[in-house]
This record gives structure tokens, C-alpha cells and sequence, in this order.
């Protein structure tokens, strides 16, 4: 609506920027904000230009001056360091691989930016992520939909986020793709308009997972390699070192030559055991924590939907058992590779999410 | 827009403006050349620290331009402190009000060098005041420099600096004050307060950002922060700030001579500003108020409120105000980059939530009775609003919603 005053959550990168952009040349009185997430004053991390970093509060706070709109900063390093890197540090320890964005998105990036929206008299906010809110009638709370550009949709990491604070977000590139998103950049000459897109976990800005984990008192009981039969390969280092699926630093099979992977860590033996490519395959993945995206536990059981075990794999056709308490088993028609606790697990019907948790076996 | 942090920067008055214009362009030579130019600049630098010299009460060779506050605080603590750290003195005593500046140049001391230096902070009263008794006991034999401000930069406390400075002197220590946000707000006499040192900046006082000056007092070593050229007698090398110079002498006339009626406007503006905001429910203020006597202070400058209303962060009630154009702080604009509780609240004894709730306005020569009215219009229905946000169990959701988790609740 003109005139409509909105929130639009910056995180100093080109796609949040251009949907400030957008709502700006819509006739919205935007308001942008940065959350600040970790304290990297003075280190590399604080040049190098990552996600959340002081240089990204100065590129989204450039980008607010070029369109004319205020723009603030909430400083949020106090809940990012209890909800998302503490938990990334004691999933690791436990053995599993954790997703801190979906973390993020769950326990922040919604949850304080429409407090804030509310407090400043907006009746919306808007992020950048690749994702489409759909209201097809029922309720107010809107269906998550998968975005427009398969490549970058992220509705896969909104998952949980609490169904009913949709109701007052607005994701404005969802019908865009990324080559539209630099173009419209481009057009308004924004200064992050060729920025490229970061990779890396936002608060381990070198990519050194494990270093990060050791430094923070999660590294994982040192231990043995073992195989499926509980032989003795080799020792190694740290439970943390290693996640599911993963080919490095496991000893090749001696007799056959074979490859082998890691199937899965015992976080309170130590055990990391491994197995050749066909043993990783997995027919039934246990989910648990639970939630319905839409806000209503579906009724008929078992669920025939897709379920997405990771960032840009494909939804793989499953049955979704009735849960118990906030648990339940997924029935895979064709074995999944590589299964990691610790990643979400996403139901899709079509590009519709239903809902998801995390997988816990 | 309407203007109500004069604290953080004060708008450069007209005539200011003009001279530093005119400046620009009347004196294009440098300070330090022997040409006619050179000498024209020259004159014109000195004219202004006359004037600078006449507004704090000392003498002109008494005073050192600088680049603004900060780093005149350090100029001044830094410089004293490494004369009296030779003679063995290495003990500093400041209290946890003080400007980050001021702090800031505290902790530098002896670094790189391998000196233990040790720094003690004075208690405070929960009004904001230093306990004296305790000020007394904490300044010995080997305390080199007591660095305490004369008005306090958020809650607009004065204090007492003449006691402090005898209380260093019968010590053999030095005294330096923070005059930033004392300079135009009260007559600053640095003479009769018997500092050894003081700092003031010029934009704070109607002048032009990136200027300010050091009173040290004659006959006391003032050793460089920066070396490499002779300016300002040795005490600070590099091109003098011309332009920035002579707009802050300028200003400097103007505050002294409108400085009584000033104070008696802004009084006046401060009582009914403090009566708008008591009509809003859970608002206090904080530092010395309207109390006759009490503590050991005296009292406040006119035009600092330091407000907090309960429920509602002051960091979201400045943007509310941002937003209709009015523009207030929520503390030390230096730390308002990223929002830290108000560090001066902290040391009153506030947890972090209360001290995040402290919202600062201060008043200067642009405002007007008009401009706190119509803060008083609005501000009620933004407090209001940041409360509601801010207490709500999920915004937006209407309260009434089951939410994805409650449904497996």
C-alpha cells in the first residue's frame, strides 16, 4: 500500500538491498535495519566483508542513504551468541551437524525485527530472502511457498520460523531471480549491485568449522575409527571433526581399495564408525521438534509428501508416519545418501512447505 | 525536523558559519609561513585563542588547539600523565561517568611501554554525584593526575572540580576536567576552579565540528601525542585548522555574551519539558532534578534531561521520534553505533534493562517552546507504542493464535 510505512531487514548484501529497492519505488516509507549479530570490531572478519559484519552494516547503511530512507542498527550479539552459535557449538559437540541458519531465522531474524516493526508503527516487514508467502484464504497465517528461482529459494531454511509471525512479512524477491535481483541493483545503482554472495557460515567467516567449535569447548571425545563391524582403522582427533557422509580423513579399505564414509558418530564413545557408499544409504530418517509452517497439524496420516534433507537437494517423494508427541519417522521411497543428524528435515506438497523438524536418526 | 540533542553536537550558529566562510577564503595562507599570507592566518589563529582564552578565564599561551574533544582529552591526560609517570607517580583516579574519551585515554596509559599504571574509579551516588569521602581516600602519594568532568555529558550533573582539584593539589597531583559539556551551558571560570587542565570542543558550543582546544596551565610540560612540527609551541604539531579556528573564537563570543539570559531561557524550557514528560506513567529522570539540596553537587546545567520511561528501550523511542523528525539520543552518541545501555545509567546503579531504557534530550539555542510541545504530543503515544511492542508475547500475531509451537504444547 502507499504510504505504508514497512520495516525492511538489511543485511548489507544485494538481494536485501534490492528489495528495499522495490518497496521504495512502490511508494512504501521504508525503515531499514541491520542486526547486528556477532562483535568482529577490529579482526579480519570485520574486513573481509561477510554476512552481519560491521563492513555489511556499512554497505546496507550506504544503500539506505542512496534511496533515502533511515536506517538503523539492533544490536542482537547477546541472543545470537546464547540461541544460534552456543547451539552450533553443542550440536557439534553431540556429534551432529547443525544448520545455524535455520537457527537464525528461527529464533531472530523474524522474532525481534517485528518487535521492532511494531514499536516503529510499521504494520510490516520485509526480508530478501528467496521465498513466497501465499494467503489462499483460510486463517491469517500464510503458506510458505518455495520462491520463483529454484537455484536460490531458501524457504527451505524458514521452515521454523513460528507460522504466525508470517502473517505480517512480506518477502519481496519471491517471484525474482537472482540475475533480476543484480539487474534491478544495477539499475538503481546500489552500491553492493555486484557484492558477491556469501558461502561461508556468517560467524566463521574463514570456513574453519572445526577450529571454531575447539575454540568455543565443543570439540568431541577423541576416539577410534571403526568399521561396521567395530574393527579398529585408526584413532582420531575429535567426534567434531567429522560429519555424516563425509570421505576425509577416513582410512581407505586396505582389502578391496574401497572408499569408505563416515555412517555415524557416537558422540559419548567416541566412535566414529564407517562403512563403504551403499551402507550411507537411508530409508527412514527420525524427525523430531516438529512444526506445521501453516499452523495446523495435518490430519490424515501418513503424510504423502517430499522432504528435503538439505540446502538445494531435491524434495525426495516420502511418507510421513503420524508423530508421536513432536516426533515421527519419514519413510523414504527411494534411500537417501549422507543423512546427518542435526539438519533439518522440510516437508513439501509441491512448493508448498508443510512443515519439518530436525533429524534425529 | 526538530533538534533536541545539543549534546551530542550543538548547530553551528549563523555568524559562526559566516566567519568560517569567510575565513576560507580571508586567509588562504598557513599559520606558519613567513609571507604576508602566512602571517595574515597567523594572526587571525591568534586572534581566536584570545577569544578562546577570555571565555575560560586564563591566558592565551594557556591554551592549545586541537581537533575537538577527544582528542583533547588525551592530549591533556596523556601529556600530564607521562611527565608525572617519570617522577614514579603512576596511579590515575577518574570515576565510571566520564566520557568514553576520557576512559579511553585512562586505559592507554603505559601501554607499549611495560609501566604499570592503575587506574581507581570514584563511587558513585545513585543522584549521580562522586562520593567525596571516598574520592578523599582514593587520591595518594603516588596518584598522578585525578581527570573528573565538570558537567556530565548524559545526566547534566555539575560538580564540584574546584574541591576535586584541591583535594589533588594537597596530593601533589594534577587535575584535569572535561569541560566539553560544561563550556556555553554555565560561566567557566578555569582559573578560580584551580584545574591544572581542561578540555573543551567547539562544537558543542555553537561552533564548527573538528576544532576544540586544552587549557594547561602555564609551566606545566605539555609532551606531544603526534611529533613532527613546532605548532602550538611544540604541544601539537601539524596545520592549524584556520577556518575551524576562527568559528570556533566566534562562537566562543557569542556563549559568553548571551550565556545568563541562555541559561534562564533553557531553564525555563527544561521545567516544562520535565512537566510533559511526567505526564506520561513510569517516566523518571535522572541526576540532580529540581531537588533544593541534597547532595554535594551543584546541582545541573539547563537543558540536559536524561529520561527513562519504564518498559520501553529507549533505543526504539529515539527511532519512533527519528521518524517524526525529532531528533534525541539515547546516550553517548559515540557508543549510539551500536547500542550499548547507557554506561553513566550503569554506574547509578541501574541493571542493564533500566539503563536501556535512558533516553536523552537536550535543549541549545535553536530550541523553542513550540519544539517541546509538540514533543509532548507525540512522544505519550510512541512510548506507548514501543511498550505494546515490546510486551507482547509474539508481535503481530493478535494474541489470540495458536502458534506452530503451542500447537504441541
Amino acid at each position: 500500500m502507499k504510504g505504508e510505512r514497512i520495516v525492511v531487514a538489511m543485511s548489507g548484501g544485494v538481494d536485501s538491498s534490492t528489495a528495499a529497492a522495490l518497496l521504495v519505488d512502490a511508494g512504501y516509507e521504508v525503515v531499514g535495519v541491520t542486526l547486528k549479530l556477532t562483535d568482529a570490531t577490529g579482526t579480519s572478519a570485520s574486513i573481509g566483508g561477510r554476512c552481519c559484519g560491521p563492513r555489511d552494516i556499512e554497505d546496507a547503511r550506504a544503500t539506505a542513504a542512496l534511496l533515502g530512507f533511515p536506517h538503523y542498527v539492533l544490536d542482537e550479539t547477546a541472543t545470537f551468541k546464547h540461541a544460534v552459535i552456543d547451539d552450533f557449538v553443542a550440536e557439534h559437540a553431540a556429534g551432529r551437524t547443525p544448520n545455524p541458519c535455520v537457527r537464525c531465522n528461527e529464533k531472530l531474524k523474524f522474532g525481534p525485527l517485528l518487535r521492532f516493526a511494531r514499536a516503529v508503527g510499521a504494520r510490516r516487514l520485509a526480508t530478501g530472502h528467496y521465498a513466497r508467502l501465499v494467503r489462499d484464504g483460510e486463517g491469517p497465517i500464510p503458506a510458505l511457498l518455495r520462491a520463483q528461482d529454484r537455484d536460490k529459494d531458501q524457504s527451505y531454511f524458514l521452515f521454523g520460523v513460528p507460522a504466525a509471525l508470517f502473517t505480517a512479512v512480506a518477502f519481496p524477491l519471491g517471484e525474482t531471480t537472482k540475475d533480476q535481483v543484480r539487474h534491478i541493483a544495477r539499475r538503481f545503482g546500489l552500491p553492493n549491485a555486484d557484492k558477491p554472495d556469501s558461502q561461508q557460515i556468517c560467524f566463521v567467516p574463514d570456513g574453519d568449522h572445526k577450529a571454531f567449535v575447539e575454540a568455543r569447548g565443543g570439540a568431541g571425545r577423541p576416539g577410534d575409527i571403526v568399521d561396521e563391524n567395530g574393527a579398529r582403522l585408526a584413532d582420531h582427533r575429535g567426534t567434531h571433526r567429522f560429519t555424516v557422509g563425509q570421505r576425509r580423513g577416513v582410512p581407505i579399505d586396505a582389502g578391496d581399495l574401497q572408499r569408505r564414509f563416515v555412517l555415524r558418530i557416537e558422540a559419548a564413545t567416541g566412535r566414529v564408525i564407517v562403512g563403504p557408499r551403499e551402507a550411507l544409504q537411508t530409508h527412514v530418517l527420525q524427525v523430531s521438534d516438529l512444526r506445521w509452517t501453516s499452523g495446523r497439524v495435518p490430519e490424515a496420516w501418513p503424510l504423502r509428501c517430499g522432504v528435503q534433507i538439505r540446502h538445494r537437494a531435491a524434495a525426495a517423494p516420502a511418507w510421513v508416519a503420524a508423530p508421536v508427541g513432536s516426533n515421527c519417522a519419514v519413510n523414504l521411497d527411494t534411500p537417501a545418501l549422507g543423512v546427518a543428524p542435526g539438519q533439518a528435515a522440510v516437508f513439501y506438497d509441491g512448493d508448498r512447505v508443510v512443515g519439518g523438524g530436525w533429524i534425529s536418526g | 525536523m526538530i533538534y533536541l540533542d545539543h549534546n551530542a553536537t550543538t548547530p553551528a550558529r549563523p555568524e559562526v558559519v559566516e566567519a568560517v566562510t569567510r575565513a576560507a577564503i580571508d586567509y588562504p595562507g598557513n599559520p606558519s609561513s613567513v609571507h604576508t599570507a602566512g602571517r595574515r592566518a597567523r594572526e587571525a589563529v591568534e586572534q581566536a585563542r584570545a577569544q578562546v582564552a577570555v571565555f575560560l578565564g586564563v591566558t592565551r599561551e594557556e591554551i592549545v588547539f586541537t581537533s575537538g574533544g577527544t582528542e583533547g582529552d588525551h592530549l591533556a591526560i596523556r601529556g600530564l600523565c607521562a611527565g608525572a609517570g617519570a617522577r614514579g607517580r603512576r596511579g590515575v583516579v577518574t570515576s565510571p561517568l566520564e566520557h568514553p574519551a576520557v576512559l579511553g585515554a585512562v586505559q592507554a596509559l603505559g601501554q607499549g611501554t611495560g609501566e604499570p599504571w592503575s587506574v581507581t574509579s570514584s563511587r558513585v551516588t545513585a543522584l549521580g554525584d562522586i562520593d567525596l569521602a571516598h574520592l578523599e581516600s582514593a587520591v595518594g602519594d603516588d596518584t598522578a593526575l585525578v581527570t573528573l568532568a565538570l558537567v556530565n555529558h548524559e545526566i547534566g550533573n555539575v560538580y564540584p572540580v574546584a574541591r576535586y582539584a584541591a583535594i589533588a593539589r594537597a596530593r601533589g597531583a594534577v587535575m584535569h576536567t572535561d569541560a566539553v559539556q560544561a563550556a556555553g551551558k554555565l560561566a567557566v571560570d578555569l582559573s578560580a576552579l584551580g584545574v591544572d587542565a581542561a578540555t573543551i570542543s567547539a562544537h558543542k558550543i555553537g561552533g564548527p565540528h573538528g576544532v576544540g582546544a586544552v587549557f594547561v596551565r602555564r609551566g606545566l610540560d605539555l609532551p606531544p601525542l603526534l611529533v613532527g612540527g613546532h605548532q602550538e609551541r611544540e604541544r601539537r604539531p601539524g596545520t592549524e585548522n584556520v577556518p575551524g579556528i576562527v568559528g570556533f573564537g566566534v562562537a566562543c563570543d557569542l556563549a559568553r555574551a548571551g550565556l545568563s539570559t541562555e541559561c534562564v531561557r533553557l531553564e525555563r524550557l527544561r521545567r516544562d519539558l520535565v512537566a510533559a514528560l511526567a505526564s506520561i506513567a513510569g517516566t523518571r529522570i535522572w541526576g540532580w532534578g529540581d531537588e533544593p539540596s541534597g547532595g554535594q553537587g551543584q546541582g545541573r546545567v539547563p537543558g540536559t534531561v536524561m529520561v527513562s520511561f519504564a518498559g520501553a528501550p529507549g533505543q526504539l523511542v529515539a527511532i519512533g521520534l527519528d521518524l517524526e523528525g525529532i531528533c534525541v539520543s539515547t546516550g553517548a552518541a559515540c557508543t549510539s553505533g551500536s547500542v550499548q545501555p547507557s554506561a553513566v545509567l550503569r554506574a547509578l546503579g541501574l541493571g542493564p534493562e533500566e539503563a536501556g531504557q535512558g533516553l536523552r534530550i537536550s535543549l541549545g539555542w535553536t530550541s523553542t517552546a513550540a519544539d517541546i510541545r509538540h514533543l509532548g504530543e507525540i512522544l505519550p503515544a510512541i512510548v506507548e507504542r514501543v511498550r505494546a511492542a515490546v510486551s507482547e508475547p509474539q508481535p503481530f500475531s493478535g494474541g489470540a493464535r495458536p502458534t506452530a509451537e503451542e500447537a504441541w504444547s
